[in-house]
């Protein structure tokens, strides 16, 4: 006898919403863990992906192609004491660093402080100011958007200019042009040379790109502490290549240790800092919010699951009878266990397709409140899948039980 | 040689079906042989207890007998897997129930179209078919109907649309008349008259003399045996004779078979 499909699809799924239908109040209140089972797992989704590209947007700065030589390791767990006794890297290990990478990398040193900040009335408090050099402009990939970036001559002669993020200007100059604007920082009084292009905030109080100012190295020392051995330099390193950097890194390794005269026994006192640190450190955050995720969502679709089950055993008792009828006339076992499960995967797609909707609107509010989010296409895509894969995974044994009817039995079943 | 006209649509040879009931087996069919040919109408008469709804479920093939021999147009049933008998179900063999059986939530030409739906017809032939078959038993202007706002008679004559639908080798019905008033239950015995006249094979199990009387052909069973066969089936009457004068040839294996299965 040759093989047929036992019942179309469409048929199916035609029986399916006319079950459903018949009992929309029932379905709707099994659905009730589905819905909340696919609201956590587009809210989880759309939570690490809103994570992963406001980490994008807030550290496009820090090129992927700059290792950052500092005192600290950028991400400290428990292990801060060890890092404290270190020593200060000064400006002048900075240049030994410059002359021994040159040819093979741009080296730029910087020095950070955080100032209260002032133009007329109004006043930023601890913004970060970033002495740095005009190299600067090749170490990030941002941009001014407004006037110029420092450039080598405002280094060379100290002059006390400054680049605002963009924050800064919002907070300080409003809607005035801040262009050659003198203002307040920290004591001193800057010339506003040029405005930053907008590098998307702070990450999960991370550094606030947009909340900083650039000022000359040279013009840093002067203002806000050259003494010596008292400065913290940080010295950013671009490879020439995204390929060269694992190599580059123990290049500067090797001359920081020379520089420093350490031992070949003695410990680096320096640490290497670069994107991948952070990725690395990012990827474990995100590790954790999946894994909530992972855990409320299952706990809510097996709840969910269970209920759909439940409510499928007693539609299929219910219908003994038409079950009987439907084998009487030709229904195989298959195409019975075909019709259950597009029921309890039809009942399970409804709550999938009603917690996608719920999901879009929390994320608008999550997106108008906390930070950019949207629900994307291949999220919808798993959710529908995952609602779908439960419906299935829900209405096997009460399909199978219903398949397995005994026809006699179930015609005279009243 | 036997003319086709003359082969045996359904044939049942030492048929027995035993149900455990408890510990005690219950022979529910007991050694029932039986020729039903092309276009016959035969009444199954039996009181309750008597094996006739047993005998009923085997001749549908909603079950297999215990031992012996069941074949439907010369295809042997018993060893069928249940896909099969499903299959057998949907294409040779047309319910009609006592209590028709619709399903509530369709409309009747879905209820009717389900057969095809089954047996993997395309929709826009098995639209066709299932009106025509509604056309056959008068319901033509009653399409998009839901059972629930037909009358009983009505229903029931969905319910023969739907069993003709697939042109089956066999009517089988079961108490047709027994839940409606005597002047709906003629009218659906004329028109199983009818369908009779234009060529079905009817098989009608009934309690009722009157309604057994439209049939040519009445077999009444007591105990899970024929008690009386008014055989209008040569040779049907006793197994010995009629398995010689079907022919070894015609149906191969039934012979060996009918001489091997003595019943215990």
């Amino acid at each position: 006898m040759k093989w047929r499909i036992p019942l179309d699809l469409r048929e199916s799924v035609a029986i399916a919403i006319g079950a459903i239908r018949a009992n929309k109040a029932r379905g709707t209140l099994t659905t009730l863990g589905i819905i909340i089972g696919i609201v956590a797992v587009v809210l989880t989704m759309t939570a690490a992906n809103g994570l992963r590209n406001k980490f994008r947007e807030s550290f496009s700065a820090v090129g992927s192609d700059v290792l950052y030589v500092s005192r600290m390791p950028w991400v400290v767990m428990n292990d801060f004491f060890t890092f404290r006794n270190r020593p200060n890297i000064d400006l002048d290990e900075a240049q030994r660093l410059e002359v021994r990478l040159r040819g093979r990398a741009i080296v730029n040193p910087s020095m950070d402080t955080g100032r209260d900040v002032k133009f007329s009335s109004e006043t930023m408090e601890g913004v970060r100011i970033i002495g740095t050099t005009e190299k600067q402009a090749v170490i990030s990939s941002a941009l001014p958007d407004n006037g110029r970036h420092l450039m080598a001559f405002d280094v060379n002669s100290r002059r006390n200019v400054c680049v605002i993020g963009s924050d800064v200007k919002d907070g300080l100059f409003g809607s005035v042009n801040p262009i050659n604007k003198k203002m307040k920082i920290g004591r001193t009084t800057f010339r506003v040379i040029g405005v930053m292009e907008k590098q998307g905030g702070s990450f999960m109080g991370g550094p606030n790109f947009d909340r900083q100012i650039y000022i000359p190295i040279t013009s840093f020392v002067k203002a806000f502490g050259g003494r010596h051995r008292r400065e913290d330099v940080n010295i950013a390193v671009k490879a020439p290549s995204q390929e060269a950097m694992s190599n580059l890194e123990y290049e500067v390794i090797g001359e920081m240790r020379q520089i420093r005269g350490l031992r070949p026994t003695e410990p680096d006192n320096f640490s290497i800092n670069k994107l991948d640190t952070l990725v690395g450190t990012f990827n474990n955050m995100m590790g954790v919010v999946l894994l909530v995720g992972l855990i409320v969502t299952s706990i809510s679709l097996f709840v969910g699951a269970v209920g759909v089950m439940n409510i499928m055993f007693v539609s299929v008792t219910e219908r003994t009878r038409e079950i009987g009828v439907r084998k009487a006339i030709g229904a195989t076992q298959r195409s019975i266990l075909a019709q259950f499960l597009c029921e309890s995967s039809a009942i399970c797609l409804m709550g999938g397709l009603i917690g996608i909707v719920l999901a879009t609107i929390l994320t608008a509010v999550v997106n108008a409140a906390v930070m950019p989010a949207s629900v994307s296409w291949p999220i919808v895509f798993v959710a529908v899948a995952v609602s779908i894969g439960v419906g299935i995974a829900a209405g096997v044994a009460p399909a199978y039980r219903g398949a397995k009817l005994d026809p006699i039995e179930s015609l005279r079943y009243e | 040689m036997i003319k086709p006209m003359n082969r045996p649509t359904l044939l049942l040879r030492d048929v027995v079906k035993t149900y455990l009931v408890g510990t005690e087996t219950v022979r529910a069919l007991d050694g029932v042989s039986l020729d039903i040919a092309r276009n016959e109408y035969v009444a199954i008469m039996g009181p309750s207890g008597s094996g006739k709804s047993t005998l009923m479920n085997v001749i549908g093939c909603l079950d297999v007998p215990t031992s012996g021999t069941y074949e439907l147009e010369g295809e042997r049933v018993a060893a069928m897997s249940q896909a099969q008998l499903a299959e057998i179900r949907n294409r040779r063999i047309g319910f009609v129930f006592q209590t028709f059986n619709l399903l509530a939530r369709a409309d009747i030409l879905h209820n009717v179209e389900l057969p095809l739906i089954y047996g993997g017809v395309a929709r826009q032939e098995r639209r066709h078919r299932a009106e025509q078959a509604l056309v056959r038993v008068g319901l033509a202007d009653r399409m998009k109907h839901k059972p629930n706002e037909l009358s009983g008679g009505q229903r029931q004559r969905v319910a023969i649309a739907r069993a003709l639908v697939f042109e089956p080798s066999i009517i089988l019905a079961d108490e047709p008349t027994g839940n409606l008033d005597t002047k709906t239950g003629d009218e659906i015995m004329a028109m199983l008259d009818d369908l009779h006249d234009g060529g079905q094979t009817i098989i009608l199990v009934t309690h009722e003399e009157y309604i057994a009387e439209h049939a040519q052909r009445t077999i009444r069973l007591r105990d899970g045996v024929i008690e009386s066969d008014t055989g209008a089936y040569a040779g049907a009457a006793s197994p010995a004779s009629e398995t010689a004068s079907v022919g070894a040839g015609e149906v191969p294996g039934v012979a060996a078979m009918a001489a091997g299965a003595t019943p215990a």
